[in-house]
């Protein structure tokens, strides 16, 4: 029956993983088609229609934006126009979220690393949102309401700024591949083991087990029992180990992904302070939009409307961080449950992924550091 | 079998997954996530190319034999970057900047003009004519927005048969636009020379989409992209 059940988890997943990843090509296809049409021909845009459902997003965007400076303007005598503003703040932050920034990669490699929940990344991704709007506020406030120092002097702290946050991010990845790597080579060595031992009956027999176990580490797990999954694993954990000694470190690595041995894995308090440095590194530096829009309100005396629009901004940047974190959550899961039907090799590929994802914020962090990924450029042309 | 109760069954959690991927419908979070990886795949993002905008009007300068001495931009920067050039700027009266105020501001902004060559190309005759570096230049503020006046000599003065001045940003930081009345005149070209100006046409969607990406994927030198948005000034003189 278990067994049964086993087989029907493993062939969703991948029914899943198919679909998904047809949606993904699909998606790549248009991409490629929409850059070498658009690559410096002449041709009208009626060849992708998707491409033109963007490019019309895109151009849109650019009007939102450019709306801001009026709006703010319009705001001095007129009410509504305030409304208008922080409206189109926030879908300025929603669709400019989706763009360059180191912000999306770090937190769903985090969040993939770290085995986080749903619910941590949301969380993760509105505090680094946010965070990202107070600096702004902070900065203009501090630069331009206190002190009165050039744009260039602002640009110079946000410089500053930037690189303690990217070398934040490299000191988390570093982190994480120290912890993650350790656990996977652990992993590695267990798995060895196991099978020089030779227990051929025991792995038969424990094998549907496991893919169970293995599945209630998946993404709705997360949404149902949020509070307590590591009871829930002890829960199993020690049923097990009364039923089948063998099981014992056998369950801590198909299920202890980051929740099981190490201590920095678990979520609660420490778990917050741990986070907190994954928000600071990504939420420390502001949007330069935010900052122009901050300096363009204070040169009309609007500075409190500047910052009703930059906290909009924050707020839809949160809602679009907040969904690739959910993205980078599912994924994890989806490839979770697809290996879980493989005790032993599965949860290696999910430490595998572990490490991978840490090596990915080490790269971020190095390429954002060395400028060779370039992020949001504040004005090149007066500074 | 076509309704599946939302319990906390994960096996048939997943058997949901599998409809769901067949194309029926009955599990929101399923969907979402699904919604996401599409999401994620289609070409999104948004930079903000460009991020100055700049409205032209400008003089091409002529000798009172004909030929062509250089040309006179005056640039009216959008109101947030000129709030945002204008930051620290020390002023006497608020809401006013003179033109000595703003001098040194008027120096930072030529220098790092030359580097991107005053976004200015001609050619004179189809040969590249080269302008030297700006006289008489200064800023002015005016209506919340900073006007930049600026002359660029031609290293040498031409006649041209046909002469063709593009304002553009190759790397489309910077859009440039024609003022809406009158944006370009002649100073003194000889009665027979006839003017033609052609705005910078609007992208269209697909080339939106890739402005869109430039944060991301920069122009590099080579590339005449920008200049398929360049605003065109051609003088025929017969």
């Amino acid at each position: 029956m278990a067994d049964r059940h086993g087989h029907r988890c493993s062939y969703a997943a991948k029914l899943a993983i198919l679909t998904c990843a047809l949606l993904l090509v699909a998606g790549v296809m248009d991409a490629v088609t929409a850059q070498s049409l658009s690559f410096g021909s002449r041709q009208p845009a009626t060849a992708s229609s998707s491409a033109s459902f963007f490019g019309w997003i895109f151009s849109q965007q650019a009007a939102f934006y450019r709306s801001l400076s009026a709006l703010v303007r319009a705001s001095k005598t007129d009410g509504a126009a305030i409304w208008a503003l922080l409206g189109f703040s926030f879908l300025y932050g929603v669709f400019h979220a989706a763009g360059p920034g180191h912000g999306k990669a770090v937190i769903s490699s985090y969040l993939v690393a770290n085995n986080e929940t749903w619910k941590r990344g949301v969380t993760l991704s509105f505090a680094s949102a946010m965070l990202q709007a107070i600096v702004a506020i902070a900065i203009v406030a501090i630069g331009a309401v206190v002190l009165e120092v050039t744009a260039k002097a602002m640009g110079d702290a946000v410089r500053v700024i930037e690189i303690v946050s990217y070398g934040l991010v490299v000191l988390i990845g570093v982190r994480l591949l120290w912890v993650k790597g350790r656990s996977f080579l652990r992993s590695c060595r267990d798995i060895r083991r196991a099978r020089s031992l030779g227990a051929a009956a025991a792995t038969e027999r424990r094998a549907p087990d496991f893919s169970e176990a293995e599945a209630g580490c998946g993404c709705h797990h997360h949404g149902q029992h949020h509070g307590q999954p590591r009871d829930h694993f002890r829960h199993e954990h020690s049923a097990r180990k009364d039923g089948d000694p063998a099981c014992d470190h056998d369950h801590a690595s198909a299920c202890g992904h980051a929740h099981g041995p190490e201590p920095e894995g678990l979520a609660g308090a420490g778990g917050w302070r741990r986070g907190f440095a994954a928000v600071l590194a990504v939420g420390a530096r502001p949007c330069s939009g935010a900052i122009i829009i901050l300096v363009f309100a204070l040169s009309q005396d609007m500075f409190w409307t500047g910052m009703g629009s930059a906290l909009m901004m924050g707020a839809g940047t949160a809602i679009t961080i907040a969904a690739i974190a959910t993205l980078a959550v599912c994924a994890r899961d989806l490839a979770g449950r697809m290996t879980a039907a493989r005790p032993g090799r599965g949860v290696l590929v999910m430490k595998g992924i572990e490490v991978g994802a840490a090596a990915m914020i080490i790269a971020v962090g190095l390429f954002l550091l060395t400028g060779f990924m370039a992020s949001e450029q504040l004005w090149t042309f007066s500074a | 079998m076509a309704r599946i109760p939302c319990d906390s069954d994960r096996r048939r959690y997943s058997a949901a997954l599998v409809l769901i991927a067949l194309g029926i419908m009955s599990q929101i979070r399923a969907i979402i996530c699904l919604a996401l990886l599409f999401l994620a795949a289609t070409p999104m993002s948004a930079g903000a190319h460009p991020h100055v905008w700049v409205t032209i009007r400008s003089e091409v300068l002529y000798t009172p034999e004909g030929l062509m001495t250089g040309i006179r931009h005056a640039w009216t920067f959008d109101d947030m970057f000129s709030a945002y050039a204008l930051q620290g700027i020390q002023h006497a009266k608020k809401g006013q900047y003179t033109r000595e105020e703003l001098s040194s501001l008027a120096d930072v902004n030529v220098t790092s003009l030359k580097e991107n060559d005053y976004f200015t190309y001609a050619k004179a005759d189809g040969r590249k004519a080269v302008f030297s570096d700006p006289v008489d230049y200064w800023l002015e503020y005016k209506d919340s927005a900073l006007i930049l006046h600026f002359t660029l000599p031609l290293k040498a003065p031409v006649a041209a048969k046909a002469m063709l001045i593009e304002v553009y940003d190759p790397t489309i930081f910077v859009d440039f636009g024609l003022a809406k009345d009158q944006p370009v005149a002649l100073a003194g070209a000889p009665a027979s020379c006839q003017l033609i100006v052609d705005s910078s046409r609007a992208p269209t969607a697909d080339e939106q989409l890739r402005m869109s990406q430039l944060d991301q994927n920069p122009l590099d030198s080579l590339d005449t992209f920008g200049q398929g948005f360049s605003n065109k000034i051609r003088i025929k003189c017969p």
